[in-house]
């Protein structure tokens, strides 16, 4: 079990009393603040040694002040009276300066205060594990892959932990901690003669859970799978490209989840608060319950309490509690729902936000981020087997590669890390050099096959990026195999021809 | 937190001191920033922090152990100290190993003006204004972010070396959308000085992009001569250089790969009129003088007139490989030439104006094939003349075929970057006779 929380709980509390008591005083009518410790733990192995192993711990506080009818923040990586009583200055200083060139006072809605700890269940404390037994664990994954064909592997385990109290002027105290592993490689095959190379990443997933889930999850025997598909890779044909079916395996499917509906359905995008960096969407308020996403098949739940879930917690970074951000987002192809952070809902007429606030760090600033999102499995019968009997000529996608999107979430091009064809509703050989091009809404309309929860995976990621300064945000997506019908797949050699 | 060189030398003297490592290295870094975002010429979020960092690298029989702090006090310290010794007795032998860096000479990097730690949220709050009367006066709705700050980056070892790189920079960057929300514009700017930062200037030249009622066309997708404003150019640029790393060259993983054996040093890839060069000195563009693990950055060309010149080169694989090591660099600057942006223009009879791009990302790295999108100002040139709005297209594009045949190149100038990545780039105007885009994008 993990152990009783690192931070010194007493010195924290008196710090946010201190805080939300002088906001009160420079007249605040609302504030809130975040203090904690962010451990992170990187371990990189390249071939045979052991290349980097640094342990990190970030202290500090984030206080956000509403003064006037403005927001000001002030942050520090201090947690001492002097610094907190400093940032509660300069927030009220930074609202008022903002208020400057606001058009209107900002409106917040009020979460029930609660009182309450909550600590993310793991079996082994990842920060407890030795350096050695992970060298260890990383040196066997990179040998695993280079004995398999591989002529060069490197690993990496990451271990974080986030120790955080939240507090606000409601009367709100939460307690909360949340461990995240991240256990990953990259296999490489090379042909000297050539000048080729190919590689094959790791298909596994980080977790929100301990060290137990980086012994469990089978990475050595990927790393071994890897090492030979990277030399298969290689001698591969590459893709005929074409309009043609394609079945996505969910280590693909999460990352198209992620960036085609996860960031679509921001509010604050739909708003234009990310207009100058991360962007906007092709959504607009109107569409809420009105726009058809995708086909039936298609249900996309916000799911805050997802067990293993990176962006699993008990209150979000406003303090709204888990249950807020369990809602469905696209239902049997309808457009349903935003995610929300505090000040957002009344902006398009409701009442109040869902959950889905974040801040990387607590010197950062919260802004609306994604709790974990997933695509429901069919509730009837169908194995991977079944939607790949449905394709004439197509093509199956597993892993994730090449990514990138539009601003507004609409024009997508995703790779893969193994391709094979599909020929009259049976696997075929293995090609190379593929990725497919899409449309979001024409893409998630052509969703005609749907894996049962015996192809459910969870997918994810640690780096999420939005916001200026940028913040990284850990988001899990879940995913079964799915099947959609005319995708344009292209062959990235061609693009070069 | 910004600290002091002095204020560092007496902190890291302390814990080297205290050290019962074979060797250590200790990297300091801190300093203060903050910024104001706005949407619809209005604010929307504002932040100001502080913070510090002390990472502690104990070395012991081979093996490196890090661990680093945000905390100054003497038994945190002392703690990650002890901590980094344990680390690095728990781990296997390095076969790599090399020992921290002794003292070394670094070139003046001219990247701070203490006047920028003055500034607080209101002098932010006065640049925002500007650009909102700038983008009101042409109908345009303004978004972006104004941001300030100071950071320092320093280094010492116990094998003597020290070395201590600030740098402030006060920046700003526009998105102008008309007010349908059917097209955009961009600009930004980065100054060492706020009084150097015109904020009008940057949302009059956004704005001036966005305000077009014009329908946006729709180009079939394939081959355009286009025009890549020099915020476009360096996204590119940048890519390439990055891809510049020794390692992936000598072992066979990178398109600087020769087939056979070794790296493609000295040939020539591109088209002469490409150079590449990092240097602290530069007047545009400095790079800091503190490389990754203190190696000095020098004036360098990565690229000359089309020919790999350097590589990055970690201090393992230099030490193995007998090279010189060579640190990776987040600043550049890409050579110009003499064509201004508007006679490149009048030298395209049908092609594209880019202004910016969006995710980009390698798509096949082993042949330098990039993709990505056009943002915020994508423009029809037609015999000779800007003519109206082009919706964005996505691009894969190889930089190995792009930079091998540049049509013309103009004045090289430094193009925005956020504070907080702590890279300066400077690009000039390009212009090429083929850019595949591969497919539209309703995005605007």
């Amino acid at each position: 079990m993990a152990k009783d929380f690192s931070l010194d709980r007493a010195l924290v509390s008196d710090l946010a009393d201190l805080a939300l008591k002088a906001a009160a005083q420079a007249g605040a009518s609302y504030a809130d603040i975040r203090l904690g410790e962010t451990r992170r733990e990187r371990a990189f192995a390249r071939d045979d040694r052991l290349e980097r192993f640094d342990d990190n711990l970030r202290l500090g506080f984030g206080l956000r002040v509403l003064l006037d009818g403005a927001w000001g923040f002030c942050a520090a990586t201090r947690l001492d009276r002097a610094s907190v009583l400093a940032a509660v200055e300069r927030a009220c200083a930074n609202a008022r300066a903002a208020r400057t060139v606001q058009a209107g006072a900002i409106v917040v809605e009020r979460h029930e205060p609660r009182e309450a700890l909550w600590r993310m269940p793991v079996e082994i404390d990842p920060l407890d594990v030795s350096a050695a037994a992970k060298a260890d664990f990383l040196l066997s994954v990179t040998a695993a892959a280079r004995d398999a064909g591989a002529d060069f592997c490197t690993a990496w385990l990451n271990c974080e932990r986030e120790e955080r109290l939240f507090a606000n002027s409601y009367g709100a105290r939460l307690l909360q901690s949340r461990t995240r592993v991240e256990p990953a490689f990259e296999a490489t095959a090379i042909d000297r003669a050539s000048g080729r190379y190919a590689t094959r990443e790791s298909l596994i997933p980080a977790r929100g859970a301990g060290f137990e889930y980086a012994l469990a999850c089978g990475l050595k025997e990927d790393a071994a799978r890897a090492g030979a598909q990277a030399r298969q890779k290689l001698a591969a044909k590459p893709v005929t490209p074409g309009v043609m079916d394609v079945v996505l395996d969910p280590t693909n499917l999460w990352l198209t989840i992620h960036e085609t509906v996860g960031h679509s359905t921001e509010l604050d995008r739909v708003l234009g608060w990310e207009a100058n960096f991360a962007g906007t969407s092709f959504l607009k308020p109107q569409m809420r319950g009105q726009l058809r996403f995708g086909s039936d098949l298609m249900t996309i739940r916000a799911e805050r309490s997802r067990e293993g879930g990176l962006a699993t917690i008990g209150f979000d970074d406003d303090g709204a509690p888990a249950e807020a951000a369990e809602f469905l987002i696209v239902e049997n192809g309808v457009f349903k729902n935003w995610q929300m952070a505090l000040g957002q809902a009344h902006h398009v007429g409701l009442s109040r936000s869902n959950g889905c606030a974040y801040a990387d760090d607590p010197t950062a600033l919260p802004i609306q981020r994604m709790p974990n999102i997933s695509l429901e499995a069919n509730k009837a019968p169908c194995s991977l087997d079944d939607l790949i009997g449905g394709v004439e000529q197509g093509l199956y996608v597993i892993g994730a590669g090449s990514w990138s999107i539009d601003q507004q979430r609409d024009n997508f091009q995703f790779g893969g890390q193994l391709f094979y064809e599909i020929r009259d509703g049976r696997l075929g050989e293995m090609v190379q050099s593929a990725a497919y091009q899409g449309r979001t809404l024409a893409f998630w309309n052509s969703l005609d096959g749907l894996g049962d929860e015996t192809t459910f995976r969870l997918g994810g990621t640690f780096t999420c990026g939005k916001a200026e300064p940028i913040q990284i945000a850990p988001v899990s997506h879940g995913a079964p195999a799915a099947r959609f019908r005319g995708v344009s797949v292209l062959c990235t050699e061609r693009e070069n021809a | 937190m910004f600290l002091s060189s002095d204020d560092v030398k007496a902190l890291t003297d302390r814990l080297l001191a205290r050290s019962r490592a074979d060797a250590c290295a200790i990297s300091v870094s801190g300093g203060e920033a903050q910024n104001l975002r706005f949407a619809r010429g209005a604010a929307t979020t504002n932040t100001a922090a502080s913070d510090v960092r002390v990472r502690v690298s104990s070395h012991v029989g081979g093996r490196v152990g890090s661990v680093s702090t945000t905390s100054l006090d003497d038994a945190a310290l002392s703690a990650a100290l002890a901590r980094s010794e344990e680390i690095a007795r728990l781990l296997p032998v390095d076969p790599e190993y090399v020992a921290p860096l002794g003292p070394q000479n670094y070139s003046e990097s001219r990247r701070y003006d203490p006047s920028i730690g003055e500034l607080r949220l209101d002098a932010l709050a006065l640049k925002v204004e500007a650009v909102a009367k700038a983008c009101a006066a042409r109908g345009v709705n303004a978004f972006g972010c104004a941001a300030s700050g100071r950071r320092f980056e320093a280094m010492a070892t116990s094998n003597g070396l020290f070395a201590y790189d600030p740098r402030g920079e006060i920046e700003l960057s526009v998105t102008a959308r008309n007010k349908t929300d059917r097209w955009s514009g961009w600009a930004g700017v980065n100054r060492l000085a706020a009084d150097a930062l015109d904020a009008t200037e940057v949302g009059r030249r956004a704005a001036e992009k966005a305000a077009r009622e014009d329908e946006p066309v729709d180009l079939k997708p394939g081959d355009y001569p286009v025009v890549l404003e020099p915020a476009a150019t360096a996204e590119l640029a940048s890519w390439l250089i990055h891809a510049l790393d020794a390692r992936a060259a000598d072992e066979g993983r990178s398109f600087f790969s020769r087939p056979g054996r070794g790296a493609r040093q000295g040939e020539l890839l591109f088209d002469e009129k490409l150079t590449l060069r990092v240097d602290p000195g530069d007047g545009l563009a400095p790079s800091g003088a503190l490389g990754y693990e203190g190696v000095p950055h020098r004036a360098r060309d990565f690229i000359a007139k089309g020919a790999v010149e350097s590589f990055y080169r970690s201090r393992a694989w230099a030490q193995k490989t007998d090279a010189e090591a060579v640190p990776h660099s987040a600043s550049f600057h890409m050579g110009g030439g003499d064509a201004s942006l508007e006679e490149m223009v009048r030298a395209t009879k049908h092609g594209v104006l880019v202004t910016r791009l969006w995710y980009t990302n390698w798509l096949d790295p082993r042949e330098l094939l990039l993709t990505g999108l056009t943002r915020d100002g994508n423009f029809l040139i037609e015999n000779g003349r800007v003519t109206r709005p082009v919706r964005n297209m996505r691009f894969n594009e190889s930089l190995a075929k792009l930079f091998r045949k540049i049509e013309a190149l103009g004045p090289s100038e430094r193009v925005w970057s956020a504070f907080h990545e702590g890279g300066a780039c400077a690009a000039p105007p390009l212009l090429v006779e083929r850019f595949s885009f591969a497919s539209r994008s309703s995005g605007i």
